[in-house]
Parts: structure tokens; C-alpha cells; sequence
């Protein structure tokens, strides 16, 4: 248990009997008188619980309530209510503040305590006793003491009880491993515990050994009419005892869970509802005296309140009431799915037929005529419970069996996906692969014929010259021109299918050291030419350095074929002051009409003629497939004359654009695109 | 014994073969070439004594081809490399490929370099020819290694 718990009541009496309580149910507990001191032991230690008392001295107590649920601290601790309620809306306020459970004072000592146990080891892993515990019910002391001796001696964990009652309380709360219990015993026999223990779905399983009397036969009969797994006579010696008892322990085996089900003779809430307080109060003594927690409603309406801040485990509802009455709260109980299940019980007239027929019309499990002594009530009550519980077990059957299927469905579809995932990527890699011999072969295989076009061309042009007129030779020119030309559009072609299919990496770079580099190799390839390089500070990226290499090597290559023309050629490489770091190209080359910007970056798309300016129609195609491998567009401002601007982004932007930069659609129309080649 | 100077062209395609062997004689080279139309010509001609049993005099310059029928130029490649008698002959490889696997495979092999075919004749005819100048006349052979 992670904590102790705080007890806090203005009344000593209340006090001191809590404190006995806990401590013989070994629960350790401080207790409080005030708000003050509570509040000075609160700031000192963790507790597991906290019964509080609602009036005190100094204060509200709900008000501590709100400071305990208000502390992160103390997010752990349960607060149990305790107070004498005259309104059922104290009880409701208390539970909506933040109580975990709210018990009208005059308290049933029983469920106090158990409930204090229940709330106190919430949020701990539950520390059942093993299946050694053994409880054991015996009223006579000495042959207890002597017994329990010889258990523990055996290494059993061993509780006990004096009488019947006592031990179903025990057995519920502890959920011990074993039962031994002598049949003679001072209120309800041991037969009877042991039958009130086979009809709890939660504790039916448990082995049941019953002491019996050295003469009495019939007692046997009845132990095992009763579902005891065993007897033993008493006048046998301890050892024998001790045997049956670990041969039924064996046998017992496996069972289920023993937590999975909430017991029947655990504790129990009811809720009460009569516009008599004499029969009320009547009512709530007698089944107070059962052990139950009463909850008392004067109205339907008050019921209905009460139940959408707490569940309770049965409900017993007079039919003519003010408001709207018991048929009518029946109906609206029964229509709410998580208050359908509660077992109704209601209480009509004797002679009034009518009312009982439209109280189980109303979906009542069962009613009960309010004459009736409350011994019959009583055991209504019971039944009712009971076939709540079993259906409650039943329930949890079905769900469980339901979450195993649904698992083993999720699995298999999990281990699917897995597969075809699997089989794709193999696809993919397979599919890669073929392109990747395909594009090696067009790098061997499609070269070497050119070489013999343009080769014997040339041979006929240097060997055989005399025989050719002009027009021959000029005829042998065009096949070496157009072998050369095609030999450019392969490069370019395997270039482009290498930036598709390359690997990617993005990482910081300056691209103002890649333009530099690249413009530094173009001009040391055309040594004639007189460009002027503006490049800005600052072209920070992050991109793929083998990549974006590439992308400038066509958009400066571009614009230093474009500005061949030019008396002052000058290129321009930037970034805009936006927030999305738009980079740009700019020459003042030939430029381009806008009218066919939208053709710009298509495959082996041409604006200009290959007299004016050689090219493929495969350089801004492939700067187009760089940009959007890194999330990013390009477009394209011009004019004919007046050079032209390519603009491109290197990454989504994170804004609404990333759906167009992904499936590649046209930028804005203001903006139009340029050429794929000019 | 008088040494005559050999070059071995290993080259599949008749077409290319004429070209490199035009080239040659445009840039006046004089050596004897010998041609292998596949990579098992080439290992034949290094390696299997003829009927009188004597080996041909192995020649002073290889240019390889890596796209052969049978034994590919790596395969070719890695034989001479692996042969004490042949191991230090000076290897060109002469290829139309510029993919970044053959080039390094090409040098891991232990080729002495490697020559992109141009698809320009003009530019072909002049990359033979310094290759031939380079290899015959500018640079040193290794010693003959005695077998």
C-alpha cells in the first residue's frame, strides 16, 4: 500500500471508531479533528485515502476536497465523503467536486472498511494475498489459534473469523486462496457460508474445507448439499486437516481470475426511492443492518440526478410519487445506457395490479408489495444483485472472448499490410533495378552505333572527298550533326533518370560556393566570353548538394547560352526577402514570351530554334525533378529581349502550397512558367 | 631476341574496331595490331601456347573494352591482373560507358586507365592517338617478367 490514511472528523466518537476499524483491518491511519490539521498532515505526507467529513469546525470540507484535487501532488489520493446527508444534492455536490465516493452517516462499519481498501490500493498494482492465504472461520478461540498455528507453521498466510458473516465480508475483500470453516457457528452455519460463497460468480471457484462435528453425519450431508469441496471431523488431528487442504488446493488448480469479477458479497450501494421519509428511513435501517450502503431519494427527479454522478448496484423505486413518478423514472433509467443494467426494484400497494404490471412495463426487473416485511425485501434485494452479477460475469465473457477475436483480426491484418508492404518494396526494388540495367544499356548500346554514324561520315568526307559534290558533302555534315545531337539527348536523358532515382540527402549547404564552382567550369569552356557574376551573401540551403549541383549546372547554363547575344552579359543569383526563401536565377540574355511560359519545363520542350541556340529540351525538366525531390517549385518571368528570372523554393514552405508543389501543378498564372530548354 | 611491339585491341563491335584501327594508322602508329573479338580471344591470346607451343609475345598496350560477348573487360581484367607473367602489362580501358560502378570497378581491377569513347569521330580519332603516344612513345615499360 503506497500510503497511509487520513481520517478527518470533528467527532471524536466517529474518530476513534474508524481508527479501531482500520487498524484491525491493518490499515494504517492518522486521524484529524480540523481542516487545519488536516491540512498541515496533507502538506507533510502522501495518503493513500482521505475520509473526510463534510461539516467541520473550521470549514467546508468539500473545500479541503477541492485543494486535495487541485494539488498534482496529490493526484493520487482517493477521498471518501462522510457525512450525515439530508439532500441528496449535498451527496451530488460532493461527487462532482471530485469524491470517489460519497457514505451516509449513520456508516455500516463493513463497508467502510472495505471500501477504504478498495479506494486505498487504487493505482497500485493489486496486491492480492497468494493462493496460500487460507481464511478461517471458526468462532471457538482456542481450536483457531491452535489451527491457524499449525497453517502458518506450513507456510500458509491465514486470516480469520469468528463468525459466518465476518468471513463472507473477509472472503469478498480479500479473496483468499482457501476456506476452511467449522459448521457450527454463532449467526448463519457453515454450510450456509459455504452455499452463499458458491452462488458469488467472483468466489464460487474458492476451495471450501468444512470442520464438522465428531457425530454428526448429517452434518455432512449437508456440507456437501451446501458445495464443500471437502469435510473433515474435528476430533481429527490437525495434520489431516492440513492434508485435505493442500490436495484441494492442488485440485483447485486453475481458475479464473479472481479479480475479474466484482464479488456479490463485496460491498453494495442502493439507492432508495420514496417520497416517505418513515418508509425510507424504515427501509434503509433494515438493509443497513445487511451491510449495504443506503443512498436515500425523495423524488424521481432527485434519483435521476444522483444517478448521472454515481452508479449503484440496485435500485428500489416507489411507483406514485410527485413529479414524475416511479413508471416514469423506470423509463428513463432503463433508456440510458449505462444505468440500463442496474436492477429495479419497485415497491407498490398491495392490491394495486395496475401499478405493478406498468412498473415491469416500464422495464422493473421485479417488484415488491410495500406491506411485505422487509426479510422478503431483503432477499429480493439478494436475487437481484445475484443475476445482476451473473450477467455482469457474462458480459465480461463475451468482451473478453470479443477483444481476443478483435486482436487476432487486427494481427492478421497488421501481419497483411506487413506482407504486402514487403512484397512491394520487392516489386520496387525490383522495378528499379530493371530501370537501372534499361539505362545502361541505352548508355552502351545507343552510343556506339552514333560513333560508327558520325565516324564513317566522316571517313567519306576525308577519304572520299573527291568523289562527293557540295551538296554531298553537305548531305554527310547533317548524319554527323544529327549522330552528335542525339548523343547529347542520351546524356541528358540518363542525367535525368539519375536525378529520379539517385539517392537524397538533405543537408545545410551554400549555394553560392556550388554557383561559383559551376560558373567557374563554364567559363573556362567558352574562354571567349565576358559574363558578369552576381552572386548574393547568404545563399543558404538545405538541400542535396549532388543534386542542386546539377540544377545550376542547366539554369546557369541556361543563361549563359541565352546571353551569348548580349554586348554586357550579366547573371544574377539571389534569394527574396520572403518567408519562404524564394532563390532566384536572373540574365539578360534572350529571355522568352510568356505566352509559352506553360511549355517551359516540359520533356524536350524548345522555344527556341536550334539555328538560334542548341539544346536537348531535357535541362529545366530535370531542374523541375530536383525542385520537387525537395518539396519545392520553380517558375519562370520573362520577356523577349529582356532576359529572363527562374525563381525556385527548396522545400514545402509547410503551408497550403505543398499540395501543389507535390503534384507538381502550375504556379500561379501571374507567374507563368518558362521554357523547359529555351 | 627482337621485340615487336604489340598492341592488343579488345573490342567486340567491327565498326568500332575499324574506327580505333583507322585512328591508329592516321597518327602513324606503327604497331602490330592484334585484334580479340571477345574477352576469350583475349585470354586465348595471352595465355594458350599455339600448336608449335610457343606463346605469342605478349603486347606492349591493352585497350579493353568492358561490353564483350562471354567474358566480359572486368573478367578479362582481372585474369592479366591475377597472372604473374601478364600482371604489369600497361591496360587502357576504351569504353563507351561513364557509369560511376564500371569506372571504379575498372580501377579497383587494376586498370592503368580509363578512356571514354567519344561519339564525335573527330574526337574519337584524337584520344586514340594519345593514347598511342602516351603509352608507346612518352612512358616507360615495366621490365620483361620472366615466366
Amino acid at each position: 500500500m503506497s500510503g497511509r490514511i487520513l481520517v478527518v472528523d470533528d467527532s471524536l466518537t466517529v474518530r476513534m471508531n474508524l481508527m479501531d476499524l482500520l487498524s484491525a483491518a491493518d490499515l494504517p491511519a492518522l486521524a484529524c479533528a480540523t481542516l487545519a490539521e488536516a491540512r498541515c498532515a496533507l502538506a507533510e505526507e502522501r495518503f493513500s485515502l482521505v475520509i473526510l467529513d463534510v461539516l467541520l469546525p473550521d470549514g467546508d470540507g468539500l473545500q479541503l476536497l477541492e485543494e486535495i484535487r487541485s494539488t498534482p501532488a496529490a493526484a493520487g489520493t482517493a477521498v471518501m465523503l462522510l457525512s450525515t446527508e439530508s439532500e441528496i444534492r449535498d451527496r451530488i455536490r460532493g461527487l462532482t467536486t471530485g469524491a470517489d465516493e460519497y457514505v451516509g452517516k449513520p456508516y455500516d462499519p463493513g463497508y467502510v472498511v472495505a471500501r477504504a481498501r478498495e479506494l486505498a490500493r487504487r493505482g497500485d498494482s493489486v496486491c492480492a494475498p497468494g493462493e496460500e492465504t487460507v481464511l478461517l472461520i471458526d468462532d471457538s478461540v482456542t481450536f483457531r489459534e491452535a489451527l491457524k498455528a499449525a497453517l502458518e507453521n506450513a507456510s500458509y498466510r491465514v486470516l480469520v473469523a469468528g463468525t459466518g458473516e465476518d468471513g463472507l465480508r473477509l472472503a469478498a475483500d480479500l479473496r483468499p486462496g482457501a476456506v476452511i470453516v467449522d459448521g457450527v457457528l454463532p449467526g448463519i452455519d457453515g454450510a450456509t457460508v459455504i452455499r452463499r460463497i458458491r452462488l458469488d460468480a467472483a468466489l464460487r471457484g474458492l476451495p471450501c474445507l468444512l470442520l464438522t462435528g465428531s457425530e454428526e453425519r448429517g452434518e455432512e450431508v449437508r456440507a456437501l448439499d451446501a458445495g464443500a469441496d471437502a469435510f473433515v471431523r474435528k476430533d481429527e488431528s490437525i495434520m489431516l486437516i492440513l492434508a485435505r487442504l493442500s490436495a484441494m488446493l492442488r485440485s483447485a488448480g486453475a481458475q479464473l481470475s479472481k479479480h475479474a469479477t466484482a464479488s456479490l458479497l463485496g460491498p453494495k450501494k442502493i439507492l432508495a426511492v420514496d417520497d416517505s421519509e418513515t418508509y425510507l428511513q424504515g427501509l434503509a435501517d433494515a438493509l443497513r443492518a445487511d451491510g449495504y450502503e443506503m443512498v436515500l431519494a425523495r423524488s424521481g427527479e432527485e434519483a435521476l440526478q444522483l444517478l448521472a454522478v454515481q452508479p449503484v448496484d440496485c435500485i428500489l423505486l416507489d411507483v406514485i410519487m410527485p413529479g414524475i413518478g416511479g413508471q416514469e423514472t423506470c423509463r428513463r433509467i432503463k433508456s440510458v445506457p449505462v444505468t440500463r443494467e442496474i436492477p429495479i426494484v419497485m415497491l407498490t400497494a398491495v392490491d394495486d395490479r395496475d401499478a405493478m404490471i406498468q412498473g415491469l412495463g416500464a422495464g422493473a426487473d421485479d417488484y415488491i408489495a410495500k406491506s411485505s416485511d422487509f426479510e422478503v425485501l431483503r432477499a429480493r434485494v439478494l436475487a437481484q444483485i445475484r443475476r445482476k452479477q451473473f450477467e455482469d460475469e457474462n458480459r465480461l465473457i463475451r468482451e473478453h472472448l470479443l477483444r481476443a477475436e478483435l486482436q487476432a483480426v487486427e494481427a492478421r491484418a497488421a501481419r497483411e499490410i506487413a506482407e504486402s508492404r514487403a512484397s512491394l518494396v520487392e516489386q520496387l526494388e525490383s522495378k528499379n533495378e530493371e530501370l537501372e540495367s534499361f539505362s545502361y544499356s541505352v548508355a552502351h548500346d545507343l552510343r556506339a552505333p552514333l560513333r560508327s554514324i558520325d565516324g564513317f561520315g566522316l571517313i567519306l568526307l576525308e577519304d572520299y572527298a573527291d568523289k562527293l559534290d557540295d551538296d554531298g558533302k553537305h548531305y554527310l555534315s547533317y548524319v554527323r550533326e544529327s549522330a552528335q545531337q542525339m548523343s547529347r539527348l542520351i546524356d541528358d536523358l540518363l542525367a535525368l533518370s539519375r536525378v529520379a532515382r539517385g539517392e537524397f540527402r538533405r543537408a545545410p549547404i551554400d549555394l553560392g560556393v556550388i554557383v561559383r564552382s559551376v560558373a567557374a567550369r563554364l567559363a573556362k569552356a567558352t574562354p571567349g566570353r565576358d559574363v558578369e557574376l552576381v552572386v548574393a551573401d547568404g545563399l543558404l540551403a538545405e538541400g542535396d548538394d549532388g543534386l542542386l549541383t546539377i540544377a545550376f549546372e542547366n539554369l546557369l547554363g541556361n543563361a549563359w547560352k541565352f546571353t551569348s547575344g548580349c554586348d554586357q552579359a550579366r547573371i544574377e543569383v539571389g534569394v527574396c526577402d520572403d518567408e519562404r526563401r524564394t532563390y532566384f536565377v536572373r540574365d539578360n540574355g534572350a529571355g522568352f514570351d510568356m505566352a509559352y511560359a506553360s511549355k517551359l519545363f516540359g520533356m524536350f520542350q524548345r522555344l527556341h530554334s536550334a539555328a538560334e541556340f542548341e539544346g536537348t529540351g531535357i535541362g529545366l525538366a530535370t531542374v523541375q525533378r530536383i525542385v520537387r525531390r525537395h518539396g519545392g517549385r520553380i517558375w519562370a518571368e520573362g520577356a523577349v529581349g529582356r532576359g529572363a528570372t527562374f525563381f525556385f523554393t527548396l522545400d514545402s514552405g509547410a503551408g497550403s502550397d505543398f499540395p501543389v508543389a507535390l503534384l507538381g501543378l502550375e504556379p500561379p498564372r501571374f507567374r507563368s512558367n518558362l521554357e523547359a530548354s529555351r | 631476341m627482337t621485340h615487336e611491339s604489340i598492341i592488343l585491341l579488345v573490342e567486340d563491335n567491327p565498326k568500332d574496331e575499324a574506327l580505333t584501327l583507322r585512328a591508329l594508322k592516321k597518327s602513324n602508329i606503327a604497331n602490330r595490331v592484334v585484334v580479340a573479338h571477345d574477352g576469350v580471344e583475349a585470354i586465348d591470346y595471352l595465355f594458350t601456347p599455339g600448336a608449335d607451343g610457343v606463346r605469342n609475345a605478349l603486347p606492349e598496350l591493352i585497350l579493353l573494352d568492358l561490353k564483350l560477348p562471354k567474358i566480359d573487360g572486368h573478367e578479362v581484367l582481372k585474369r592479366i591482373r591475377g597472372n604473374e607473367r601478364t600482371r604489369l602489362l600497361p591496360i587502357v580501358i576504351l569504353t563507351t560507358s561513364v557509369e560511376d560502378r564500371d569506372r571504379l570497378e575498372g580501377y579497383r581491377l587494376g586498370a592503368n586507365s580509363y578512356v571514354r569513347k567519344p561519339v564525335d569521330f573527330a574526337e574519337f580519332a584524337q584520344a586514340v592517338i594519345q593514347l598511342g603516344l602516351y603509352w608507346l612513345v612518352l612512358n616507360e615499360q615495366p621490365p620483361p617478367v620472366r615466366a
